[in-house]
């Protein structure tokens, strides 16, 4: 989905089969140029600005979390663990034959591009993490929990420090048919619940151990109010990874490559150029 | 027919600004809200009642388990009803004991659930009635942790693995996705060779083929107004036929919440002010959302509920609902012996229930009146409701899940 006329969005999408056949894993594309493969959040993949701005440098894959993808929900049972997932990006990474891969994720897609470039440590040549979850401090408690629990009208203030933009606007709205409401509105929710399946009740499998590991150059970057992560994670991160760039952006919640578009391309082209 | 008493453990001193305030679960602040010393009388006064209702000659008493609740304090109810089958059995009281229940979408220990109702099972000699509710999202994924998207699948193994347990003669091992056991041999196993189950839902058409073919009960609440939410009945008897299920009105069990009194006049007068508080505090207090963590319910549920609300009834407004709103929808039935019974007895007759669970205590209402609710809905209410059900032609049907007592003790065949 994209939320204005203004995206472009992906040009094209591959079913590729993984998992000895049990999963077919839709990956939307779009661009041309080096290979991008992107993680997108809890929320499901929506292509906004930032994907189309990193489009125009990279051939940009952006695999979807089994169960995300409308018309074939149920797939998310076939997925037993949050190794299990792990491997099934790698196959989907490898089936489709990339070099040289830059990887960048958001949020959820944050950590699984993280975990993956600790455990393949030869798999991507930069790593970008957006606001990623992963690890755990007492006294920043991530705010998963609090996330699922919203009402859906205090969502957007949980997840952007200025919600009144016009990214974040439309990436709330609704269907004009108020026919296509109700499946939207469910799409949207059972996103969160496949999402949930590896980030329920506290998104920490154990990354912090392996941080280590990670061997390609990596940027994280941040939005300084961060309501959901905080901000405080970007340093953990540092600490952990060898090599590893930190950018916190001002004014600024979880969603950074919405909230401050501008700024989070520029950093992100900046580091992998 | 049978009929059943049932409660809740509500705290029944919170203030009056409570509901404008706090919600009611997973986060209500404890030492906040609770005298100690009343915390312990509400829990004495809870077991008195029990007691009090299988005195009076209820057929049984039923509860069920809620965790960091402020409105049903059992985090589990296993405790009072083992306390319960002890006290009935010295009293010589055949009272059937049900918990209804025990959450399996939210256990990480099935098999103690296991052993607990066989022990209840052996000191009340074969009178427990088994419940195994899924558990509501609140409990299972926020005061648990459990994965939403795995409430229902976890269900799913754990009531297999109970299953199993009972009626597996030989020790076996059982490698499950949320269980794993090198050994299961239950000591003791229940004195009834099956239990009986009542299954507690809300309507859920899955849900409802479900409990249909496992053979159990359907045990649904009125929380959310029969008028308003009587489509659930008529669901439940077509998914029946569609199973290619009897009709039998005892595979259905129906909780009711009911206030009597001398005359409507005093019924409102000594119950409504905690019948609203109840309502206000209690259910109305817990956020919708938390009714329904992303993942808990099916993707189709979902989409269902987004386009027709209508099973959920008044419980989108029950934090500021009227004590008028909560007596038009018949969220609880107020009145004299005469209102209570013929709108019970129309429920009855209405909808093929077999089964009435009344719930007999709301929020602050205190024990005394608690305790007369309960002799004059045992005295003068429950005898007509029976005759009516009698009088369709009903009582032809076999109960095939009320416990069987000592008769049906498990022997070694």
């Amino acid at each position: 989905m994209t939320n204005t006329s203004t995206i472009k969005g992906p040009s094209r999408e591959e079913i590729i089969p993984l998992w000895n056949g049990e999963i077919n894993m839709r990956v939307r594309i779009a661009g041309s140029g080096p290979a991008m493969v992107y993680f997108h959040p809890a929320g499901g993949l929506y292509w906004d600005e930032f994907l189309d701005q990193m489009a125009q440098h990279f051939t940009v894959y952006a695999p979807e979390l089994p169960g995300t993808t409308p018309g074939d929900p149920y797939i998310i049972y076939k997925v037993d663990s949050y190794t299990d997932l792990l491997l099934m990006y790698e196959e989907v990474i490898r089936k489709l034959d990339l070099e040289d891969i830059v990887a960048v994720g958001q949020s959820m897609g944050g950590m699984v591009a993280l975990d993956l470039a600790a455990n393949y440590t030869t798999l991507f040549s930069r790593v970008v993490a957006l606001a990623p979850t992963g690890l755990w401090r007492e006294d920043a408690p991530v705010g998963i929990a609090d996330l699922y629990a919203t009402p859906p009208e205090k969502v957007p203030a949980f997840l952007f420090q200025d919600p009144s933009i016009p990214a974040a606007q439309a990436m709330f709205s609704l269907p004009d048919d108020p026919e296509d409401i109700p499946m939207h509105v469910a799409q949207h929710v059972w996103n969160l619940g496949c999402a949930g399946k590896f980030l329920w009740p506290i998104p920490d499998h154990g990354l912090v151990q392996r941080l280590h590991r990670i061997c390609a150059p990596t940027l994280i970057m941040w939005g300084e109010q961060d309501q959901l992560v905080s901000s405080v994670y970007a340093q953990e991160f540092a600490n952990g990874i060898e090599d590893c760039s930190v950018s916190i952006l001002s004014d600024c919640g979880h969603i950074l490559q919405m909230e401050k578009l501008d700024e989070t391309v520029e950093q992100v082209r900046s580091f992998l150029d | 027919m049978k009929v059943l008493s049932f409660q809740q453990l509500p705290y029944r001193h919170l203030p009056d600004d409570f509901a404008q305030k706090y919600n009611s679960v997973v986060t209500t602040p404890y030492h906040e809200l609770v005298d100690p010393a009343l915390m312990h009388q509400d829990h004495v006064d809870f077991l008195d009642e029990m007691l009090h209702a299988a005195r009076c000659g209820f057929d049984g008493i039923g509860l069920t388990e809620h965790s960091q609740a402020s409105y049903d304090i059992l985090p589990n109810p296993n405790l009072q009803l083992a306390a319960l089958a002890y006290a009935t059995q010295s009293e010589g009281l055949d009272t059937a004991l049900a918990c209804l229940g025990r959450s399996l979408g939210k256990s990480k220990e099935p098999l103690r659930i296991a052993e607990e109702y066989a022990v209840i099972d052996q000191v009340s000699g074969g009178r427990l009635i088994a419940g195994y509710p899924i558990s509501l999202s609140y409990d299972a994924n926020q005061n648990q942790g459990i994965p939403p998207i795995e409430t229902r699948t976890r269900f799913a193994e754990n009531i297999e693995l109970i299953d199993k347990a009972y009626h597996t003669k030989e020790p076996f091992q059982w490698n499950g996705k949320y269980n794993k056991h090198p050994h299961v041999n239950l000591w003791p196993r229940p004195i009834q060779p099956k239990l009986p189950v009542w299954a507690p839902a809300v309507g859920n058409p899955n849900t409802l083929a479900g409990i249909l073919d496992r053979d159990q009960v359907f045990l649904y609440l009125s929380w959310f107004g029969p008028k308003l939410t009587g489509r659930v009945f008529e669901r439940y008897w077509e998914i029946a036929e569609e199973r290619g299920r009897d009709v039998n009105p005892h595979r259905l069990a129906f909780l009711q919440c009911v206030a009597v009194g001398e005359t409507d006049e005093e019924a409102h007068r000594e119950y409504g002010p905690h019948v609203k508080h109840s309502f206000n505090t209690g259910l109305g207090c817990i956020p919708l959302e938390s009714m329904g963590i992303p993942g808990y319910m099916d993707i189709k549920g979902v989409e269902f509920i987004t386009k027709d609300p209508g099973d959920f009834g008044v419980m989108p407004k029950m934090r500021n609902i009227s004590y008028s709103e909560i007596v038009d929808a018949q969220c609880c039935i107020v009145g004299s012996v005469e209102t209570v019974t013929e709108q019970l007895i129309e429920l009855v007759k209405t909808h093929r229930i077999g089964n009435l669970a009344l719930m007999v205590q709301h929020g602050s209402m205190p024990p005394e009146l608690t305790k007369k609710n309960i002799s004059l809905l045992a005295e003068k209410v429950m005898p007509a409701v029976k005759a009516a059900f009698s009088d369709q032609g009903w009582d032809k049907w076999d109960h095939s899940w009320w416990p069987t007592g000592m008769s049906g003790a498990n022997k070694n065949d």
